[in-house]
């Protein structure tokens, strides 16, 4: 139940899997430079699951640009495994904000999800194969023939995380994945990456501006603020495996940690 | 369109053919009232030389002069935009360094180049091919760049994360993602290379409707010119709806996404 | 249709990539830039010039003359007024007829746009007219009425009209519901609805239709004049081209060429002026 106070406190004994080291990016350059981010620090273990929040505008997509390799930081570095990324890696999936603008619709919903494994030269058969069973994970068994368009933005979004899940990748980075679906879907969604987190050990890496998804998603909550983007508080959530929409929202450390990410935000 | 009744789509029939009807005795009170020049046909004389020119060997000859000439042109512009289009459209480079030449070729008027033409080529049937190729190769080009140019920034992601090869990447991205561009391109230079074949027709003497337009009009046999005027529209129609419709059954995810 | 609205494309991205170059490379200073980006653009014309020049410097073939002498009777015959007097008279015509077919297209295209009923009964109509090939009139009509500017006018007005009355349609069909119901819900007069809601809403398509109908425009012009003129620029050609005069032929096919692309130009710049809350919006 442990909230800790400041990011320097925030020692973990095994080596992370994700670190980031002084990240600085930003656009432009003399009088009109714009920097999106200043100075950030930033580990995740294996397997566990951090949220990053922050205001609108922040800077949170350019922080997962930067760790998913699609930018390069001004300054600093994002290692995976020990590796500095630079570019993107066999090691980071992404699942983007816009599931209907990045699923091919000239493509059934199974070779989406199998497209990634095609690139990487895995023979037809296994890939449908793995594709479907990816699916299946999201609750989509059997419905790989139809197209993303012939299907609800939930099960759209449903489809872009089957997709990252068959990729195999270590981590798995998010993308505001649910801003864009209804409420009760976006309930529904988050707790399938629940389960699927902690059935398949994935390490999961969502950006998010809604305070309440990612204390109810995450282990650990990173909280961004200022311009330029500076990681003002770190939380360890402790709620364990087993969420619930209502009870762990009603939990009184969930609100307390609310409230404090809450006064964080509006003191800078 | 399916949830309308049928009895509905009759009486919508009925109204365009009554509309047409109208047109027609438009038509035949303008003659009568002698707006026009006496020589331009009535109504009667212009269905029956319809169905004259049905039956005359002149006609179908100048039909598929006019077809051969029209549709290799047309094929030779549809390869030729494609490959250069795709190849321009997905190096930055090539597009910035083409794009000048480019838009002048797309706004120059080729038929201006007809006597040019005329001169290097004679009044064959290979110089109308050669000048219905140039003319249709600019809007299938135009739209394939612009297709392989305009990958969206959310799959052009996707692709990166995923380290998708670059072969795959033109077979199962840039090739579907521009089809409907090319589709596009491929239908409005359809339309064009009927017009421009004909076009060159009339202006060059070679053998074809256009050709056959100016004799009859030259011999003062205007229902024929008329005749001949009337299939030319409906060949370019029968063509731009056959491919409209193609265009839609072959791209039906396209259709899909765009609603 | 949907041709018309794709085809403005290209443009409207080229604006989008505009807009943006220079806020994300400013890294770079900028004349190196802006000197970069010119030559990158320009260096396949000079090499195109230079090779047609050399190529054609020591022809033997009277019907390719070399590029030098097709310049130099060029702009002879452009500062001893030959052409500007051409010229003149095919552009005026260009202009009436144009004038005519954007009238009658958007009126036409309002009325057709608003009423439903009207617009299905008329569309096989309106597609088969569209349908017929530009060219193929000039003789009916040159043959009708004769070689005069009148004739020549009236056939661009009529192979003009189509494009511009078609994206009317469309454009009219486009306008966003809500902006429709606002409309109605304020009761805004009917005269008032069609001069400030329906006619600006669809002019982003209208001036897509009245690009299209341009380039048309000119073909027609030169066609109707390389038939039969006694004037114009098409009749500079032919007349060349009758007197075999090479290089004077190849010079006016050429400057309608270069005259084609300025006009482009022109109402791209004319485009940004007129629609510029459109490309600001960034509604497309």
């Amino acid at each position: 139940m442990a909230i800790q106070a400041a990011p320097e406190q925030v020692q973990v004994a095994t080596k992370p899997l994700l670190h980031v080291q002084g990240l600085t990016m930003s656009y432009g350059a003399g009088d009109s430079e714009n920097k999106i981010l200043n100075d950030l620090n930033l580990e995740v273990n294996d397997g566990e699951f951090v949220s990053i929040v922050g205001p609108s505008g922040v800077g949170k997509t350019t922080l997962l640009r930067c760790l998913s390799g699609l930018v390069q930081p001004r300054s600093g570095t994002v290692s995976v495994g020990g590796e500095i990324i630079n570019g993107p890696h066999r090691d980071l999936a992404v699942v983007f904000q816009d599931y209907s603008r990045s699923l091919l619709p000239w493509m059934t919903t199974l070779e989406n999800v199998a497209f990634p494994l095609q690139g990487r030269g895995v023979g037809k058969k296994e890939r449908n194969e793995t594709a479907e069973k990816n699916l299946a994970a999201v609750g989509l068994a059997g419905q790989g023939h139809k197209y993303p368009w012939e299907m609800s933005g939930g099960m759209q979004q449903r489809v872009a995380i089957a997709r990252a899940l068959a990729y195999n990748a270590k981590v798995l980075l998010m993308d505001e994945p649910f801003a864009s679906v209804d409420a009760q879907t976006r309930f529904d969604l988050e707790d399938l990456v629940i389960d699927l987190q902690s059935s398949l050990g994935v390490t999961i890496i969502l950006v998010t501006h809604d305070i309440d998804e990612a204390l109810y998603l995450a282990d650990k909550v990173i909280v961004l603020a200022e311009k330029p983007a500076t990681v003002v508080d770190v939380i360890e959530t402790g709620f364990g495996d087993h969420r619930d929409q209502v009870d762990t929202k009603a939990d009184p450390r969930f609100v307390e940690a609310r409230a404090r990410i809450l006064h964080r935000l509006r003191d800078h | 369109m399916k949830t309308s009744t049928k009895s509905l789509d009759w009486g919508l029939t009925t109204q365009r053919l009554l509309a047409v009807a109208a047109l027609l005795a438009i038509w035949q009170v303008v003659i009568w009232s002698g707006t026009l020049p006496s020589m331009t046909p009535g109504v009667a004389a212009l269905a029956s030389s319809i169905g004259a020119a049905l039956t005359s060997a002149t006609f179908w000859s100048a039909l598929a002069q006019t077809m051969t000439a029209a549709v290799s042109g047309w094929l030779i512009a549809v390869a030729a935009g494609t490959v250069l289009g795709l190849l321009i459209g997905s190096v930055r480079a090539l597009d910035r360094s083409t794009s000048i030449l480019i838009d002048f070729g797309r706004s120059f008027p080729v038929l201006a180049l007809m006597p040019v033409v005329i001169m290097l080529l004679g009044a064959t049937a290979k110089m109308e091919t050669v000048v219905v190729a140039l003319s249709c190769l600019w809007p299938v080009l135009v739209q394939t760049i612009y297709g392989a140019r305009r990958m969206d920034s959310a799959v052009v992601d996707t692709v990166r994360i995923f380290q998708i090869p670059a072969l795959l990447r033109f077979r199962r991205v840039l090739l579907p993602s521009a089809t409907p561009f090319i589709a596009t391109g491929i239908r409005i230079s359809a339309s064009i290379a009927i017009l421009v074949a004909v076009g060159v027709e009339v202006l060059s003497q070679t053998p074809g409707i256009g050709r056959q337009i100016t004799l009859a009009q030259q011999d003062q046999r205007w229902d024929s010119a008329f005749a001949y005027l009337f299939f030319a529209g409906l060949v370019g129609w029968s063509i731009a709806s056959l491919l409209n419709f193609a265009e839609g059954r072959i791209l039906k995810w396209n259709r899909q996404t765009n609603d | 249709m949907t041709e018309t609205a794709l085809r403005s494309a290209p443009k409207l991205e080229t604006a989008a990539r505009a807009r943006r170059r220079p806020k994300a490379q400013r890294v770079r200073s900028r004349p190196a830039r802006i000197v970069l980006d010119v030559l990158q653009r320009t260096w396949l014309i000079v090499v195109v010039f230079a090779v047609w020049w050399i190529a054609t410097a020591e022809s033997t073939n009277v019907f390719i003359p070399s590029l030098e002498s097709i310049l130099v009777s060029l702009f002879r015959d452009l500062s001893n007024g030959v052409i500007a007097s051409g010229a003149a008279y095919s552009l005026g015509n260009l202009a009436a007829g144009l004038l005519i077919a954007v009238a009658v297209g958007i009126i036409g295209g309002l009325i057709l746009g608003e009423t439903k009923r009207l617009r299905e009964i008329v569309d096989p109509v309106i597609h088969f007219f569209r349908s017929i090939p530009q060219a193929a009139l000039v003789p009916l009509i040159i043959g009708a009425f004769g070689i005069g500017q009148g004739p020549k006018i009236y056939t661009i007005a009529f192979a003009c009209m189509w494009p511009v009355l078609l994206n009317t349609i469309d454009g009219v069909l486009g306008v966003e519901p809500t902006i429709r119901k606002f409309s109605k819900v304020y009761r805004i007069p009917r005269g008032l609805h069609f001069r400030k809601v329906v006619l600006p809403a669809a002019l982003p398509q209208i001036v897509a239709g009245v690009r299209v109908a341009l380039p048309i425009g000119i073909t027609v012009m030169v066609v109707s004049e390389l038939f039969a003129a006694n004037k114009g620029l098409g009749f500079y050609i032919l007349n060349s081209s009758a007197t075999f005069m090479v290089p004077e032929t190849w010079a006016g096919a050429l400057l309608v060429g270069v005259i084609g692309y300025i006009l482009s130009l022109l109402f791209i710049v004319l485009e940004r002026r007129i629609l510029s809350w459109y490309f600001k919006s960034g509604a497309k």
